[in-house]
């Protein structure tokens, strides 16, 4: 069964974003890394980037399929987790933990906009 | 939806299923990588029962299969099953199969899942140009039938291990054990039959079990305890890619022939039959790729020669063997004959692949 964390936000494309001030990490849900499968390439190559709400920042990748990563929010892509180049499984270990972007936020009033747990639990039943 | 006699089977092992061409199969029970590792290095089983077991039956059946597929069939070593090409007239391909000759002009041809009922229609059609079409049957008998793959080196012992029991009359383990790469034998049943054939879809050793679907559940449940693992169609298209394997709707198609596929050593030129007109129509050429850096090719990205579009990427896809991407891609005859290297073009870049030889593994 997918977990599903409620200190963190959602968007349907199956991203959650975990605002720290005006900074936020940027990942894939647990349900997205179970429907994946075994996670064998992540990219983000966007950093240094300011992106929109809905724009592909990167995209992971399994054995089977490519799945392009679109950005919950306006901001600018700071940094890619390293981490994930050498080691992108990851992503299927604790898909919470294993962060892909961080971005510095540029319009913190469109969390209104964003999904909490249990109204991302419910989009994927 | 169709469902294979073993689907529940699949539920209890906690497969991810997935719609297959109409069937409810399993793409994977535990991960594609540790799946495709595990036939590589043990032993690995497949449900492949929606793959379709069409009869041709009769007096002349074997000369009618000459005519319709792109090897001459009837004069071959019964005990060979035979790869080869069903082809409309232009030389495109209506599917890709194995002939299994059962006895004096009795044949199975093992279709495609998707192609199953597309191919019993054609073969129906070319009857009726047929002179002796009144002596033959065509049967789908795809409904009687399970099918389950057993692949990678050591394959033989649970495979005699899982079947004797199930058949304690027939003398399973001598016949199956003599069996050479690539060659069948069939067990007659009371009005059905049980086929071996040291066959596959990998790359690897192994056999393929046609038997009654009242008897599948029970080869299947006795090779889990031979400990054979059960392994997905995710897994089972890695493996092919890998091995270097075509698959009928990516390398093969009504648009695609097997000359251009490379696989002109599955068709007899030299005789007249239908698609012969495959040999004037040779535009593009298939050719295997494998990534230089970590990017992973899939289908329908298109391939470059510097700013010149070539062609596509026929089926691409991570390797768990090689760690690496690896693809066929569908090219222009027009290459140059010394070239090594194309590019790939993947999201925002171009990568560089290099031209390599199948099988990749």
């Amino acid at each position: 069964m997918a977990e599903y964390r409620d200190d963190r936000y959602y968007v349907d494309s199956h991203e959650w974003i975990l605002f720290d001030g005006d900074t936020a990490t940027i990942g894939i849900s647990d349900f997205a890394q179970e429907e994946l499968g075994d996670i064998v390439y992540v990219e983000a190559d966007s950093v240094g980037e300011k992106l929109e709400k809905g724009e592909i920042f990167g995209s992971v990748e399994s054995v089977k399929v490519a799945s392009d990563l679109f950005m919950p929010v306006d901001g600018e892509v700071l940094e890619f987790n390293e981490d994930l180049e050498e080691e992108p499984e990851l992503i299927n270990e604790d898909a919470y933990a294993a962060w892909i972007i961080k971005i510095k936020v540029s319009d913190p009033e469109q969390i209104e906009d964003l999904l909490d747990a249990k109204k991302y639990q419910e989009i994927t039943e | 939806m169709n469902r294979t006699i073993l689907y529940d089977e699949h539920l209890a092992l906690n497969a991810k299923m997935v719609d297959f061409a109409g069937w409810e199969m399993p793409v994977q029970y535990t991960g594609i990588k540790d799946e495709t590792l595990t036939v590589r290095q043990a032993q690995g089983m497949f449900d492949v029962s929606h793959m379709g077991e069409i009869r041709i039956l009769g007096a002349g059946a074997g000369e009618f299969l000459d005519y319709v597929l792109s090897r001459k069939i009837s004069h071959k070593n019964p005990e060979l099953t035979n790869y080869a090409f069903l082809c409309y007239e232009d030389g495109g391909v209506a599917d890709d199969l194995m002939v299994y000759q059962l006895d004096t002009d009795d044949y199975w041809l093992v279709v495609n899942a998707a192609n199953t009922d597309k191919d019993f229609a054609y073969l129906e059609v070319m009857l009726t140009k047929y002179d002796r079409q009144n002596e033959i049957l065509i049967i789908n008998e795809t409904a009687d039938y399970g099918l389950i793959a057993i692949q990678g080196t050591g394959s033989l012992t649970p495979t005699i291990n899982a079947l004797a029991p199930i058949y304690p009359d027939l003398n399973i383990s001598e016949r199956v054990e003599a069996l050479k790469r690539f060659r069948q034998v069939s067990f007659p049943l009371d009005d059905k039959r049980m086929v071996v054939s040291r066959t596959g879809y990998t790359g690897e050793d192994g056999y393929e079990v046609y038997l009654p679907v009242t008897d599948t559940i029970k080869l299947w449940q006795n090779l889990l305890k031979e400990n054979v693992k059960p392994c997905g169609l995710g897994a089972r298209d890695a493996l092919r890619l890998e091995a270097g394997l075509p698959l009928y709707g990516h390398e093969l198609s009504s648009e695609i022939n097997p000359l251009e596929a490379g696989l002109g050593k599955f068709v007899e030129l030299e005789r007249d039959f239908v698609g012969k007109a495959m040999v004037d129509k040779q535009q593009r050429q298939l050719i295997a790729l494998i990534s230089q850096d970590k990017s992973i090719p899939r289908d329908g990205y298109r391939v470059f020669i510097q700013d010149q579009e070539i062609g596509y990427i026929t089926s691409g896809s991570f390797s768990p063997t090689l760690n690496k991407g690896i693809a066929f891609a569908l090219v222009s005859t027009d290459l140059a004959e010394n070239t090594t290297k194309v590019e790939v073009a993947i999201r925002r870049k171009n990568h560089i692949y290099k031209i390599t030889t199948t099988p990749f593994v």
